[in-house]
């Protein structure tokens, strides 16, 4: 027997009764079992005449009816009978619990005015959980969830849409999250490091996949989640999304003779030069160290050569070359920065401080410098369009440079794609595009308030929702995005986190943050999340799944796979 | 029910009487012991022993100077004597037909009625006829010594069989919470007969 079977109580059994508390203050619920039964973050349920409330404990208290009970302890002046019964009377554990959502339950079944409610509230009536309005009454009796309570809330595995994220942490009861709802909004995945971020990322991806109700195009800066993989911390193989997927799953490479892991991806992306753009390059100000000065020169640019030769001629150009003029002078030669510059009225001294800085992008070997080489863009579009989910593995390009260049750069052109997408479908009545989700590593590089003004991530993330694109934002540090995108995630799950301001950032803009702030500091460091925000019906802690064998073996049960499915995934 | 009484009342108002006896090593009710008064329209009233008072008289006074007292003077004078030996009550509850209540009695015995110690029967049977409500009267009064009676009388009720005796204990611990040095006291002495 665990542990955890040891300290399971009976379903059914009440815990405890409400005490006192209101809606902003919480509920306070006296225990009756012992305080050791009962932990931060459980899934409490307090019934109150018709109406059932949902609540999650965010506080246990321990009290006394005077200190003195508490201070001196009385089993060497008492025998013991007494002393336990003194220390059930005067000593006791209070809950806090956050209260979220109300179910009306109507009269007991067999209850004269039950066939009337009952009636009353079929089909489209059936009562459904509510956002918390009012609070139970005294001595309201409260009781862990049941199984049947948490699907109630959460729903359950075997409907459509829904996916076991995780389970209750006491009673083990499956939490599911509603996929069709999470890609409605832009979602975040956060955690420190080694909280297990990347097993929950890989465990929701995997559902997002199976389900199919969006593409999924995931920048993967270190190599992760499309091939096979070895967990750094205990050397046991993970099994990549391509591997399990691949009929529906393309690792794309950067660079032409990119590896990952050893395998060949399925497509190469290289961009050519008429793909940059000035904000693609003003998104690197901070790593390239540019200027105020750069969307000046910038624009100067695009105006002299146009939007789509602009980079190209610029890095042509040299620095520092001279030539005499007709009376001996030296001036700057034809093609050279200083030339242009002069002849643009850009100030020279920052065009070359430019041109110079730009060298490290000119120089990435994934930029083809030749026109008429295909659009590998275009193509990452397409498939993204036509269902396929996108691996985007940076190979050996791990650095922020290419990170931040890349994913900016294949996100601004889905974007328009997106946009031209849903405009043509409210218009003109074409094909409605599918949803898409942009899962983002390291999302403060791109979204911090620095940049989040400059990059494509924030306006999906505020206002792309609209045109069917949404983020799956996974990062350690939350507190370094910017709040305006921090506040428009819908779903939010978090591991632990050690640093104050994250846990704030997390918990921005949402109801009851100060009673989850600690639940969220004291999580365990492995395997347990918060799941909070829009997408849930309310806020719970659960254990998170494990990324194993086991995990694959629910996800895709070998008898439930047609023959024909079989055999696409054999790659014919 | 024993039909042996053990003396009869002097004095009364409804939350307890005083009653007078001979001394009788053998039937004399000890401190803390349930006692019965029945009343004459055939109810009774059920009490505490919580205080036994011994007065002197003159000729007692006269014996404890002499010198050379002999066991018959001195088992005659115990017998015989002109001051009864005073035992109060306090009113626990009472009864009237099949009906047993925990709370003080309806009107007071008279003087002169009979008083009868409870048998084991009687004290279970009135335990078991409520939530030790009457603890309350007990406690509350400070007049009486509540920790020592309260403990002769679990020790009783123990010995009487069938009442629960952790019930009693919660109702005196619910009675007296907050007042923490008197619970403490009361349950330092209970403690004697509660393990």
């Amino acid at each position: 027997m665990t542990n955890n079977e040891m300290n399971l109580i009976p379903e059914g059994q009440p815990i405890g009764y409400v005490v006192g508390g209101g809606l902003k203050a919480n509920l306070f619920v006296r225990l009756t079992v012992p305080a050791d039964k009962v932990q931060e973050g459980g899934f409490v349920v307090l019934e109150s005449g018709n109406w059932q409330f949902y609540g999650l404990v965010t506080d246990l208290q321990l009290g006394a009816s005077d200190p003195r009970y508490a201070e001196m302890p009385a089993a060497g002046r008492l025998s013991p009978t007494v002393t336990r019964l003194l220390k059930e009377q005067t000593l006791y554990t209070n809950l806090e619990v956050l209260p979220a959502l109300m179910l009306e339950r109507g009269p007991e079944p067999g209850a004269p005015d039950y066939e009337a409610w009952a009636r009353a509230h079929q089909n489209e009536n059936t009562p459904r959980p509510l956002p918390i309005k009012t609070v139970p009454g005294h001595h309201a009796l409260a009781r862990l969830a049941s199984a049947g309570d948490v699907a109630e809330i959460f729903g359950t595995p075997d409907e459509k849409g829904y996916f076991e994220i995780g389970r209750t942490r006491e009673q083990d009861h499956p939490v599911c999250i509603n996929l069709d709802k999470f890609v409605q909004r832009s979602s975040g995945i956060f955690g420190a490091t080694g909280s297990g971020k990347s097993f929950l990322t890989r465990i929701i991806l995997a559902g997002l996949i199976q389900h199919n109700a969006a593409s999924v195009l995931v920048f993967d800066m270190h190599n992760e989640y499309g091939f096979d993989d070895t967990a750094s911390d205990t050397g046991q193989a993970v099994i990549g999304l391509r591997s399990k997927f691949p009929s529906r799953v393309r690792v794309v490479g950067l660079g032409r003779k990119s590896s990952i892991r050893g395998k060949t991806p399925d497509l190469t992306l290289e961009l050519r030069d008429s793909d940059i753009q000035p904000e693609d390059i003003e998104l690197l100000a901070r790593e390239l160290n540019l200027r105020e000065t750069t969307s000046t020169t910038l624009d100067a640019l695009v105006h002299h050569f146009g939007a789509a030769n602009w980079f190209g001629k610029f890095r042509e150009m040299s620095i520092g070359s001279m030539v005499e003029d007709d009376e001996g002078k030296k001036v700057p030669a034809p093609g050279s920065v200083a030339f242009w510059a002069n002849q643009a009225g850009v100030n020279v001294a920052a065009a070359e401080g430019l041109r110079s800085k730009l060298t490290r992008v000119f120089n990435r070997p994934y930029l083809l410098h030749e026109e008429g080489a295909g659009d590998p863009l275009k193509e990452v579009i397409e498939a993204l369009k036509a269902g396929q989910h996108v691996i985007l593995s940076f190979g050996d390009y791990e650095s922020d440079l290419d990170y931040l260049l890349v994913s900016n750069l294949l996100t601004r052109r889905i974007r328009e794609a997106w946009e031209d997408s849903t405009n043509e479908f409210r218009a003109h009545g074409k094909a409605e595009p599918r949803p898409l989700v942009i899962a983002v590593e390291e999302a403060h590089k791109l979204l911090n308030r620095e940049m989040a003004a400059q990059t494509s991530f924030s306006t999906i993330a505020r206002e792309l929702r609209k045109y069917y694109v949404t983020l799956l934002i996974i990062d350690q540090r939350p507190s370094q995005i910017y709040d305006e995108v921090m506040s428009q995630l819908g779903t939010r799950v978090s591991g632990w986190l050690g640093d104050e301001n994250d846990v704030a950032a997390v918990l921005s803009g949402l109801a009851g943050r100060d009673a989850l702030r600690g639940m969220l500091a004291r999580l365990q460091p492995k395997e347990e999340v918060l799941l909070l925000g829009w997408g849930v019906p309310m806020p719970i802690l659960v254990r998170s799944r494990r990324y194993d064998q086991k995990f694959w073996d629910d996800l895709l049960p070998r008898n439930s796979r047609s023959v024909e499915q079989n055999i696409k995934d054999l790659g014919f | 029910m024993t039909s042996i009484a053990i003396g009869r009342l002097l004095r009364a108002n409804t939350a307890g009487c005083v009653m007078g006896c001979q001394v009788s090593p053998q039937e004399a009710p000890a401190f803390g012991q349930m006692v019965r008064i029945p009343l004459e329209d055939g109810s009774q009233v059920f009490g505490l022993v919580h205080e036994i008072h011994i007065d002197d008289d003159g000729l007692v006074r006269q014996l404890a100077g002499s010198t050379n007292l002999s066991d018959e003077i001195i088992a005659d004078n115990r017998k015989n004597r002109n001051m009864p030996v005073e035992m109060s009550v306090a009113f626990i509850g009472w009864q009237s037909g099949i009906t047993l209540s925990q709370t003080r009695p309806p009107r007071p015995p008279l003087s002169l009625d009979k008083i009868f110690p409870c048998s084991d029967a009687e004290v279970a049977a009135f335990c078991a006829s409520g939530r030790f409500a009457y603890l309350r009267m007990l406690l509350r009064n400070e007049e009486l010594p509540a920790a020592d009676l309260l403990t002769a009388h679990l020790r009783q009720v123990r010995a009487a069989g069938g009442a629960d005796l952790e019930n009693a204990l919660r109702e005196m611990i619910a009675l007296l919470k907050d007042d923490y040095p008197q619970l403490m006291d009361l349950l330092s002495a209970v403690s004697e007969v509660v393990e």
